[in-house]
C-alpha cells in the first residue's frame, strides 16, 4: 500500500506491531523518550511529506503521559506535512467522564465495535453456548448485552442496584432466570471490578451453573486483580486494546481476545476509502 | 454567613484563587501567595484516580468570576498540565468571566523551536491552554521570551532577578569582588543584565562542552554545515564551513574574584559542574549559581555536593525538598511577594509597570 505509514506510541507496541504485521507494513521509525526533567520528546525517524498516517496509541498506563505523547506526535507529523493524521486509540481516556459521543468532536470519529469479535469467542470457547444467557452488570448496558443476546439467540438478563432506604447500601437485583444456565457478563470496561465481582456472586446464588465475563478495556486498576482471583469466575475475557501480560501473570482466569485484525482492517479500509461499516457486524479473518 | 465573609475577606467584586496541583509539595507556593493576598484559597479537589486519570472537582460557584489558577510544575509534567486543562476548562464551563493561569515555571519551554521533525511542544501547550479556557497567563523567567508570541492572549513574564539580586548584596560579605560569569554565550545576556545592575564584571565560558541537547538545530534554520555527498546538479551552494568546537575557555578575568553564575533554569548539572572546575582553575576562589528555576533533575544534588560549586541559589516556582535534603547547599529564595503583587494588580486593574521598574531590556 503505497502512502501510508503507522506509528505507535509507547502505550502499546505489542498492539501496534501486530496492527501492522496484518497489513503487511513496518512500523515507522520514532523516537519516544523523555528528557530528566520528565519532559516529553519525540522526533519521527522517516519523511511522512504527502503520507497518510496513522498513529496507535490506547488511553492507559500513565494516562496522561500517552495523551502528551500522542499529542506531539500528531503535532510533529502535521509540521512534516503528512497529507493526513488519525489516530487509533483502542482504549480512549476520561470516557467515562465526558461521553464519548461523536458528536463531541469537531473531526470524523470511528467507533468500533469489539461485538463481533466477541460472538466468535463465545462459540469458539463455550461449549454450551446455545443455552447460555448473556448478562449485564447494571442497567445502562441493556442495549449492548440484547445486542448480543439477538445474534446467539439466547436470553439475557441484567442486574440493577436498588436503594431502598437513603442511608442503606445499594441491593443488587438480579432480573431474569439464571438457573442452571451458563451466565455470560458483558460489559464496555472493567476498572476496579467491585461491580462485576458482586454481579458474579449473585449469579452462582441465583442458580448459574458457571459464570464468564467478557469485557472489551481490561484497565484492572487498584485492588482489580486480587478481587477477581476471589471471585467465582471460570474466565474472564478482555480484548487487548491495553497490554495484558503482566496482569496475566497475577491471574489465570484472565484471557485475551485480539482485535488487532479490526483495527488493521478499519485502517485498510479508511485508507483506501472504502466503507468500514461493513466491521460493525463482521470480524474480519 | 457574615462572621465568614468578614473572616475570608473576598474582595466584593469577586476573584478566587485555586490551585489546581494535587500533590503537597506543589501546593505550598500557592499556599503562601494566597497567605499574602489575605484570601482562602478556592475549594477543589484534584487527584488521580486508580486508572491514573485525572480527576478535577470544583466545589464552590464561580459564576462571573475572575479566577487565578496557580500551577506548579513538578516532576510529573504531563499529570500537572492535565490537571490545569481540566480545571481551566471545568471553570469555563461553569460560566467563570476570566481564567487567569499563574504559572511560574512554564514546562516544555525549551522545546520551542523546530528540530528534527520533532514537534514544537510549547506551541502545542499554547494552544491547548488557550482552548481550555485561559484568557491570561502570569510566569516568570520564560525560557525565550518569544514564547509570550505563541499565545493570543496577555502573558505577564515577571521578573525573579531583584530577588536574586538582593541575595547576592545581602548574603554574598564580598559580593562587590565578585563577577558575574554567563555558562554559555547564549547565557551571556542575561548575565550582563545582572552585571550592570551589580556594577560588577562579566565572564562568558565558551567551548566543547556546550552543546546541550536541546539546543541541537539541524539544517532547517541554518546553513547545512557538512556538504551532502550525495549532491544534486543544478544549484551549486556555497560550501559552509563546519564549525570548530574549540577548548573550554574563560573570556574574561576571574582570578582571585567570586564567581556566580546566572542562568534562568538548572536542571541537568552537567555543564554547571564543568563550568565550575574551570573557573576554580582560572583562580576564582568561590563560586555561586544563581537561578530561577532550580529542576535539579535525576542526579543534579549528588553531583553538586560533590563539585566545586559553593551554593546554588534558586528560586520557589519549581519544588524542590528531595534536592535540599540531599545537598545543603541548594538554598531557596521566596518569590511569592510579587507573584501574589502581580495577581493584586491584575484584578484590581492596576499598571503592572512596578513590578518591572529594576529590569533591564537583556533581563
Amino acid at each position: 500500500m503505497p502512502n501510508i505509514k503507522i506509528f505507535s506510541g509507547s502505550s502499546h507496541p505489542d498492539l501496534s506491531q501486530k496492527i501492522a504485521d496484518r497489513l503487511g507494513l513496518e512500523l515507522g521509525k520514532v523516537v519516544t523518550k523523555k528528557f530528566s526533567n520528565q519532559e516529553t520528546c519525540v522526533e519521527i525517524g522517516e519523511s511522512v511529506r504527502g503520507e497518510d498516517v496513522y498513529i496507535v496509541q490506547s488511553g492507559c498506563g500513565e494516562i496522561n503521559d500517552n495523551l502528551m505523547e500522542l499529542l506531539i506526535m500528531i503535532n510533529a507529523c502535521k509540521i512534516a506535512s503528512a497529507s493526513r493524521v488519525t489516530a487509533v486509540i483502542p482504549c480512549f481516556p476520561y470516557a467515562r467522564q465526558d461521553k464519548k459521543d461523536k458528536s463531541f468532536f469537531d473531526i470524523p470519529v470511528d467507533n468500533l465495535y469489539a461485538e463481533p469479535a466477541v460472538l466468535k469467542w463465545i462459540k469458539e470457547n463455550i461449549l454450551e453456548w446455545k443455552n447460555c444467557i448473556i448478562v449485564s452488570p447494571d442497567a445502562g448496558g441493556a442495549k449492548r448485552v440484547t445486542s448480543i443476546a439477538d445474534r446467539l439467540n439466547v436470553d439475557f438478563a441484567l442486574i440493577h442496584k436498588e436503594r431502598k432506604k437513603a442511608n442503606e447500601v445499594d441491593r443488587m437485583v438480579l432480573v431474569g432466570d439464571v438457573t442452571d444456565r451458563v451466565a455470560i457478563l458483558v460489559d464496555d470496561m472493567a476498572d476496579t471490578c467491585g461491580t462485576i465481582c458482586h454481579a458474579a456472586d449473585k449469579l452462582i446464588s441465583a442458580g448459574a451453573t458457571r459464570v464468564y465475563a467478557i469485557l472489551t478495556h481490561g484497565i484492572f486498576s487498584g485492588p482489580a486483580i486480587s478481587r477477581i482471583n476471589n471471585a467465582c469466575f471460570e474466565a474472564v475475557v478482555v480484548t487487548n486494546t491495553i497490554p495484558q501480560e503482566e496482569k496475566m501473570k497475577h491471574c489465570s482466569k484472565i484471557q485475551v481476545i485480539d482485535i488487532s485484525m479490526i483495527l488493521a482492517e478499519a485502517i485498510r479500509r479508511t485508507h483506501n476509502g472504502e466503507s468500514v461499516s461493513y466491521l460493525f457486524s463482521h470480524v474480519p479473518l | 454567613d457574615l462572621k465568614d465573609s468578614c473572616r475570608m475577606n473576598v474582595p466584593k467584586s469577586g476573584y478566587r484563587v485555586f490551585s489546581a496541583n494535587s500533590s503537597a509539595a506543589c501546593t505550598e507556593l500557592a499556599k503562601k501567595i494566597t497567605e499574602r493576598l489575605g484570601v482562602e484559597m478556592g475549594k477543589s479537589v484534584v487527584f488521580q484516580e486508580s486508572n491514573r486519570e485525572t480527576r478535577v472537582d470544583v466545589k464552590e460557584s464561580v459564576r462571573g468570576q475572575t479566577i487565578f489558577i496557580i500551577q506548579t510544575i513538578p516532576r510529573d509534567v504531563n499529570t500537572a498540565i492535565m490537571e490545569l486543562l481540566i480545571m481551566a476548562y471545568a471553570l469555563k464551563t461553569s460560566c467563570a468571566k476570566n481564567i487567569i493561569g499563574v504559572i511560574p515555571y512554564f514546562p516544555y519551554s525549551k522545546q520551542c523551536k523546530m528540530r528534527k521533525r520533532g514537534s514544537i511542544v510549547c506551541k502545542l501547550l499554547a494552544s491547548m491552554l488557550a482552548k481550555s479556557g485561559l484568557t491570561h497567563i502570569i510566569t516568570m523567567d520564560l525560557h525565550q521570551k518569544e514564547i509570550q508570541g505563541f499565545f493570543g492572549f496577555p502573558v505577564d513574564n515577571l521578573r525573579a532577578s531583584p530577588y536574586l539580586i538582593q541575595y547576592i548584596q545581602e548574603e554574598i560579605p564580598d559580593y562587590r569582588n565578585a563577577i558575574i560569569v554567563a555558562k554559555s554565550p547564549a547565557a551571556a545576556k542575561r548575565a550582563q543584565s545582572y552585571a550592570e545592575r551589580l556594577r560588577l564584571g562579566l565572564a562568558v565560558i565558551h567551548g566543547e562542552a556546550q552543546c546541550s541537547e536541546s539546543d541541537m538545530a539541524d539544517g532547517r534554520h541554518s546553513p547545512p554545515s557538512v556538504r551532502n555527498t550525495t549532491g544534486h546538479t543544478g544549484l551549486e551552494l556555497p560550501l559552509m564551513m563546519a564549525k570548530e568546537k574549540p577548548p573550554i575557555t574563560v573570556v574574561g578575568d576571574v582570578g582571585g574574584r567570586i564567581a556566580i553564575i546566572v542562568d534562568d533554569i538548572i536542571d541537568d548539572v552537567g555543564d554547571f559542574v564543568a563550568a565550575a572546575e574551570i573557573l576554580k582553575e582560572r583562580g576564582a576562589y568561590k563560586i555561586y549559581i544563581m537561578a530561577t528555576h532550580g529542576l535539579l533533575s535525576a542526579d543534579a544534588p549528588r553531583l553538586i555536593e560533590e563539585s566545586a560549586i559553593d551554593e546554588v541559589v534558586v528560586t520557589n516556582t519549581v519544588p524542590h525538598e528531595v534536592q535540599k535534603l540531599q545537598c545543603p547547599k541548594i538554598k531557596t529564595v521566596d518569590v511569592s511577594m510579587i507573584l501574589a503583587e502581580a495577581i493584586r494588580r491584575i484584578h484590581n486593574g492596576e499598571s503592572m509597570a512596578y513590578l518591572f521598574r529594576n529590569i533591564t531590556v537583556d533581563d
